[in-house]
């Protein structure tokens, strides 16, 4: 268990250094010079020089890509190169913006989707199961972002029970997470569902009805817990699907967290500051899905991880 | 030599302003930082012109007034003295004197590290120190227009105590002397300033502005409609009617000076001949697209300067090149090109057919004019093919003089509010890029004269009459269709009193806004 944490947190150094060498390769490779932009109409080439210098663009790729490496031994991102200011601190202000907001809709998700999806899969092809069918390809298909602006209008402009955005109190938490957790509750719902309906066809089922287990128990304890082995996968991918949805739903919501970060920092043209946020957010995803297979062995006794 | 002695012209404070009170302002997008010298956007100038105070300010009427500087004195064509206001404290307690405008300029000048202002101000070399609370700004050559570039809201002094103890840290908590004081920022969410009740000047009325970052046009329009913020900046183009029709808001708005134009390549044929210009400028109905498209959120354009910049004189395209696709016609026959099969001008059996670069969404309507436009051309006979790219993309291609296209769409705001920031490097022959923004390489030795004459002259009536001789000969020539001026507009409720909009977007009147409820 351990050897397999440490091969697990040991694959995540090519990321580390991918993620960086990746967004510098990329920055080289979209037109416009990040310096000449910077200082915008009416700049001389004279200053464009002296800032590419300053930001060290006038080096070559491997050069800047080793002074980042280095620093980021040091558990340090950088300064950003529009504002001067420590990348570090930059995701300290975001960063529990997102999680906050990236858990919550992670919740109500599976407080909400899974239990629709077992009750889908206890009386399939009923009233409740289409009902469910139905609202859960709607909530796969409508796009995030005119849900979040319809959500507004309805809950804040017409009934004033909410607040149309920013980050404050729980109130100001309701709208973008539940509009963040839906295509997440369905995509759940339809999971679980179609788990369910595998597990229940099996041996065992059956040998627990005979056995006279009470019902709910069957589904609870004996179904539902090998049902979680592909809910869980899904699950783990779907928290990566929360943080990038996270950039529509913050923008929609005027919520300060790190995916609007990322777009304030492409727009500037700040790739330090992008390299930052995308290396965070790629570690984030990483470990989600190390306790995801962590918790295959929980769910499934038969995985060992020797 | 003029000497000019100015007073503060004393704020306006009728019965009915009321002191207290928290104005919430709405804006798409929070600032990058808010160091004055290397923060030339928007949403970092709205926030820190409150702090932060130049010696000279352009008012909302485009005059010169008296800030931190009680008077100046233009000595010659490279250097003018300022008087500095005594008595007056930066919010940390430094005394604002010679030195703080020394340790400004010296910061914000320095080659090591230019900051953007310094790439717009012209060749300022420097302060030289008379006595503590005299300067003299003196620049490299003579530069007519400095006194624009001292005036400009990048050009707040700052307090040197609180640039050594901060550090790059200064840009996240500015001190400057200003009406309000710096007090909170949360990133992406919202900056706090109070009330500086120490204020040298008149006392401003809120006890604190909040601008909060609502990047979604429709969320931020329905925050002011539930009233979660009380202001709302870059509104919604398309709610603008409605906005205007109700009796709970009002809708503020002042001619902007950015200009947005198709400009034409003269190095590719068949746009060097002028005749081809004028028919194109001829073919083009400005008014249409004026009405339609920008649906009252632009103004009319009658040159490459916006009314109000110093040195602006009228094209009269109107009058010398009225919209009449028959005349644009006959004159694309004159230059040799023929109807083709298809509607198409030919001449010598190659069709008449323009490519267009553009980016989509730079601008106000950008896209949405460029496809209007291309269909006017269309009738009159001309195929324009237009690519669109992304902003950066169209930036390099027009400043690395890549030379692929015929056409590109470019606005272009005097940021000095002086026509020599636009003319010269625009249209001087030696000006083509990347030195500098001579898009078209109009070359004209005639006209380098007039702007070099310009530049060094410190009379204004010479400078204006020297101005309106170069956009003649530009009208003359025409190398660009302007197709409007930008507006800065602002919709607030209708309590909110006081807001004076300015035609520089970066200069908003927040200061002495009060509120009656």
């Amino acid at each position: 268990m351990i050897r397999f944490i440490a091969h697990r947190l040991l694959a995540l150094v090519p990321v580390l250094l991918g993620v960086p060498l990746f967004i510098m390769l990329t920055i080289d490779l979209i037109p416009g010079d990040p310096a000449a932009l910077m200082l915008g109409e009416g700049a001389t080439e004279e200053m464009v020089t002296a800032l590419r210098a300053s930001l060290d663009l006038d080096k070559p790729l491997l050069v800047r890509y080793a002074r980042y490496v280095t620093r980021l031994l040091h558990g340090d991102l950088g300064r950003s190169i529009r504002e001067g200011r420590r990348v570090n601190d930059e995701i300290a202000d975001v960063w529990p913006a997102t999680a906050q907001l990236a858990m919550a809709a992670l919740g109500l998700a599976v407080a909400v989707g899974i239990p629709l999806g077992v009750l889908s899969a206890r009386w399939p092809n009923s009233w409740f199961d289409n009902v469910v069918r139905v609202v859960t390809l709607f909530g796969l298909s409508m796009p995030i972002f005119w849900i979040g602006l319809i959500f507004i209008v309805v809950f804040s402009l017409w009934l004033g029970w909410l607040p149309p955005g920013g980050r404050g109190g729980l109130p100001h938490l309701v709208l973008p997470s539940v509009t963040l957790a839906l295509p997440t509750i369905a995509m759940l719902a339809r999971m679980t569902r179609s788990a369910m309906l595998e597990v229940l066809r099996e041996d065992y089922i059956r040998t627990a009805h005979a056995k006279g287990v009470p019902g709910p128990r069957v589904l609870l304890r004996h179904a539902l817990r090998n049902a979680f082995i592909p809910v869980t996968t899904v699950l783990g991918l779907q928290t990566g699907q929360l943080l990038g949805g996270a950039i529509l739903t913050e923008t929609v919501f005027s919520w300060p967290g790190i995916g609007r970060m990322l777009v304030r920092a492409i727009f500037a043209r700040d790739y330090v500051l992008l390299q930052g946020g995308v290396l965070v957010l790629a570690l984030t995803f990483v470990l989600v899905n190390l306790a995801v297979d962590l918790s295959y062995a929980y769910f499934d006794p038969r995985i060992s991880y020797a | 030599m003029a000497v000019l002695l100015l007073t503060w012209p004393a704020a306006p404070r009728a019965q009915a302003q009321r002191s207290g009170g928290t104005l919430t302002i709405a804006r798409p997008v929070d600032a990058v930082s808010l160091d004055p010298h290397f923060e030339t956007t928007a949403p970092g100038a709205w926030v820190y012109q409150l702090i932060l105070e130049p010696l000279v300010a352009l008012g909302p009427d485009m005059k010169i007034k008296p800030v931190l500087a009680s008077s100046y004195k233009v000595l010659d064509a490279t250097r003018i003295r300022f008087t500095l206001r005594r008595g007056v404290r930066f919010h940390d307690g430094t005394p604002f004197n010679a030195q703080a405008v020394k340790f400004t300029f010296e910061r914000a000048f320095d080659r090591r590290n230019p900051g953007r202002w310094a790439s717009l101000a012209g060749p300022i070399k420097g302060v030289e120190v008379v006595d503590d609370y005299t300067v003299d700004i003196v620049t490299s050559e003579p530069y007519a227009p400095l006194l624009y570039s001292v005036a400009m809201v990048y050009a707040g002094i700052v307090s040197p105590a609180a640039v050594q103890r901060l550090g790059p840290e200064f840009s996240r908590q500015p001190v400057g002397t200003g009406p309000f004081k710096f007090q909170e920022w949360r990133t992406n969410d919202r900056i706090t300033v109070v009330r500086n009740d120490d204020y040298w000047g008149p006392k401003p009325y809120l006890d604190r502005i909040v601008f909060r970052v609502i990047p979604e046009e429709s969320a931020r329009m329905i925050a002011l409609r539930t009233g979660d913020v009380d202001m709302v900046l870059v509104p919604a183009p398309a709610q603008l009617g409605a906005f205007r029709r109700d009796p709970a808001f009002t809708v503020a708005e002042a001619q902007g000076l950015r200009v947005v134009f198709v400009g034409m390549n003269l190095t590719r044929p068949p746009l060097s001949d002028v005749r081809v210009r004028r028919a194109l400028v001829m073919g083009t109905n400005r008014k249409a697209i004026l009405d339609n498209i920008l649906e009252g959120a632009g103004g009319p354009a009658d040159g490459i300067l916006a009314k109000g910049v110093f040195g602006y004189a009228p094209m009269e395209l109107d009058k010398r090149y009225p919209y009449d696709p028959d005349r644009a016609r006959a004159l694309l026959q004159e230059a040799g090109f023929r109807p083709g099969p298809d509607g198409i001008m030919q001449r010598e059996g190659i069709p008449l057919v323009l490519t267009l670069i553009s980016a989509r969404g730079r601008y106000l309507k950008d896209a949405e004019i460029a496809e209007a436009w291309q269909a006017q051309m269309r009738a009159i006979g001309v195929r324009v093919d237009i690519s669109f790219l992304e902003w950066a993309t169209v930036f390099t291609h027009v400043r690395a003089a890549t030379l692929d296209y015929h056409l590109f769409m470019l606005g272009w705001v005097t940021t000095t509010a002086d026509a020599d920031y636009s003319l010269l490097p625009m249209f001087r022959s030696n000006m083509a890029p990347p030195t500098g923004w001579n898009t078209w390489r109009y070359v004209n030795p005639e006209f380098d004269r007039l702007v070099d004459q310009a530049r060094v002259s410190t009379k204004a009536e010479e400078r204006q009459e020297l101005y309106a001789r170069a956009q003649a000969m530009i009208a003359r020539d025409i190398m660009f269709i302007p197709f409007y001026t930008t507006k800065e507009i602002a919709v607030m409720r209708s309590y909110v009193k006081g807001f004076v909009p300015h035609p520089i977007e970066y200069n908003q009147g927040f200061a002495y806004i009060w509120l009656e409820k």
